[in-house]
């Protein structure tokens, strides 16, 4: 699935005990990308993009792709130690992130606990708390194809299978499936939340890009306009006619967008 | 070889346009369709079914444990046991059983099987069983731990059985400062354990470790029970003994009548609404229930499932339900028993929307014309 031959390179890192792999790719700044629960961890056309302007680092959380480990994994705080850990291990500190859905969770709930180790955070769609009114749909479905009208404004959209797999008969049935258990294990219950995230939302100081799919039916828009009122330094750009996948649906705003705030932030850093 | 009654005691109104509207008779069928007058007259009713079975001269009785569907209406087969229990004087009483990982804590369930156990004279037969996949979403248990507290819990029933209180019990999914569960169970050390398996490997080789009974999940094609059975035996093998038929027990759907073309008009109706509305959504498996690479394998297995066979002629060569006169019910039982090399015959006797003559009908010749022959041809089982 990835864009172009040999513009990445696959690493391996064992982080206490985990075999974790990343795809690595690009010159320049740092930039990390956390994956959602559909589990891209491929390098994908969007990593490709971001590659042309960022050192682009995109791991495979426990259990997805190739990484091991799941099994020390309980809850979404062990994996946000986890990251903790890497980030320490790989010596990142104040480097921007982008999260997506699962990995959005996943990066602010690493804000939390360790605010020195991300400059400014992207979280595109993402999951991690429950709002009033605004329910997240089943994500736990074994049809495909109630997967991608779920997930995608436009089912039939070309980008639909180089982000998941359409039946069973196709070779990344066992990797999707993988994906599945690896976000149960966090997500299953309480259900794709964090219940005392909100309450730890005011701690999270560094900038803050939010990006949602106007018409994201697995985590409502309302989820990125509650984000853009309790995280103290937020703003919320909304993408129209696209739903859940916005690195798929709308790559190229959304590579421009991650660009534009990434240069905001190293000029105020400056 | 014993002979068991099985009740699913099944939801037997579903609206007309169930098939249209619903894609589950599980977790998210509205539960508005379930009337409550009409829902006790039917407990009342399959009640009288399973008690019927003594005076048939059967050797047990088997209840279940489903939540949230049409399928089986028995969220508590431990209330049923129950009342079996004093109902009945001579039966085993088999609840097949309780989904363990949905008890909390799971020493609720040594306490309830004992007291089944003690008013019952000792009758009880102790199902431990992970729950079925639509359970996982119904419960919002977390189904990436389901085989890890199954295991814990397993441990801390058997514990409570035959260890004496009060101990403390640390593990991973439940801590308990005091456990010291009253009553104990009279059978010694403790109730015969019976476990009920799909065909995954991990359940066949703990069952045989333990030395336990294995019962096969129904409604699968007859092949995939006598693969899974033969795994079984060689695993006991593997242990350093020889499986005795007892720990072995097939499942399967019977209608006895007069005739096999009465039989098959009798029942066809009924076996079509059990077979398309009730087992629909019956096998969802939530993510991390059983390793990604079985699960690719319980699919192609499914292929063969029940829900997706069609005729007459495939439900007969599958022995996915024995139908037809006592003659043709014995002789393939007969052969079929013997094939698998079970020691435990559990009948469903009723499924769907039989209604209760039918049903009484079917059991009354089966045990007056079937089971007497069958206990006899199969003597060595």
């Amino acid at each position: 699935m990835s864009a172009s031959s040999a513009s990445f390179e696959a690493l391996r890192v064992e982080i206490a005990g985990k075999q974790i792999h990343m795809n690595v790719g690009g010159a320049g700044s740092p930039l990390i990308y956390l994956h959602s629960a559909a589990g891209e961890t491929d390098w994908m056309p969007f990593h490709e993009d971001l590659s042309k302007h960022f050192r682009v680092h995109a791991p495979a959380h426990p259990g997805f792709g190739r990484s091991t480990g799941l099994e020390q994994i309980d809850d979404i705080h062990d994996l946000a130690w986890h990251y903790v850990d890497l980030f320490e291990q790989l010596g990142w500190r104040q480097v921007p992130v982008v999260g997506f859905s699962l990995g959005a969770w996943i990066a602010l709930e690493v804000a939390v606990l360790r605010p020195e180790l991300i400059s400014q955070l992207v979280l595109v769609a993402a999951a991690g708390i429950r709002v009033e009114g605004a329910p997240v749909a089943e994500l736990f479905l074994s049809d495909f194809k109630e997967a991608r009208e779920l997930v995608f404004h436009d089912p039939d959209s070309p980008v639909v299978k180089v982000a998941m797999p359409l039946t069973f008969d196709d070779s990344r049935v066992l990797m999707w499936m993988r994906a599945q258990e690896a976000t149960a294990r966090v997500g299953w219950n309480p259900y794709l939340h964090d219940p005392k995230l909100p309450g730890h939302l005011h701690r999270v100081r560094c900038p803050v890009q939010i990006i949602w799919g106007r018409n994201d039916k697995l985590i409502p828009v309302a989820h990125g306009e509650y984000y853009a009122e309790h995280l103290p330094n937020a703003k919320l750009s909304v993408f129209e006619q696209c739903g859940h996948m916005v690195p798929f649906e709308k790559k190229e705003a959304f590579v421009d967008a991650v660009i534009d705030f990434a240069a905001i932030g190293r000029s105020e850093r400056r | 070889m014993q002979f068991f009654v099985f009740h699913l005691m099944p939801w037997d109104r579903l609206p007309a346009d169930f098939d249209e509207k619903h894609k589950s008779a599980w977790t998210w069928l509205p539960n508005s369709t379930f009337e409550p007058v009409h829902g006790g007259e039917l407990y009342n009713r399959y009640l009288d079914e399973l008690v019927l079975a003594e005076p048939l001269g059967f050797d047990g009785v088997c209840v279940n444990e489903h939540h949230q569907n049409a399928y089986g209406t028995m969220p508590s087969p431990n209330l049923m046991a129950a009342i079996l229990a004093r109902q009945t004087k001579r039966v085993k009483i088999a609840v097949v059983g309780n989904a363990l990982p949905l008890y909390n804590p799971p020493t609720r369930v040594a306490e309830e099987f004992a007291m089944i156990d003690c008013i019952s004279g000792g009758r009880l037969i102790a199902g431990l069983v992970v729950g079925g996949g639509p359970e996982y979403y119904s419960f919002t248990v977390n189904p990436t731990f389901a085989r890890e507290m199954y295991s814990e819990a397993m441990d801390l029933v058997l514990r409570c059985w035959t260890e004496p209180g009060p101990f403390e019990h640390y593990g991973k999914h439940w801590k308990l400062k005091y456990v010291n569960p009253w009553p104990r169970p009279i059978q010694a050390p403790h109730p015969p354990i019976w476990v009920p398996g799909a065909g995954s490997r991990e359940t066949i080789e703990m069952v045989a470790a333990r030395r336990f009974s294995y019962m096969g999940i129904p409604y699968f094609h007859i092949d995939f029970f006598q693969r899974n059975f033969d795994t079984f035996r060689e695993a006991c093998e593997k242990n350093g003994y020889t499986a005795d038929p007892l720990q072995l027990g097939w499942l399967c759907p019977i209608y006895v009548a007069d005739s096999d073309e009465q039989a098959w008009a009798d029942y066809e109706p009924h076996f079509t609404y059990f077979r398309k509305k009730l087992l629909k959504g019956l096998t969802v498996f939530p993510p991390g229930y059983t390793t990604a690479k079985s699960m690719l394998g319980i699919n192609q297995a499914l292929k063969k499932f029940l829900l997706n066979v069609e005729t007459r002629e495939e439900i007969e060569k599958g022995a996915y339900a024995i139908v037809g006169s006592p003659e043709t019910v014995r002789d393939k039982l007969t052969e079929y028993v013997k094939r698998l090399g079970v020691g435990n015959l559990l009948g469903l006797f009723q499924l769907g929307t039989l209604p209760a003559d039918l049903t009484r009908k079917n059991m009354t010749l089966f045990a007056e014309k079937v089971m007497p022959a069958v206990r006899q041809n199969c003597a060595a089982l």
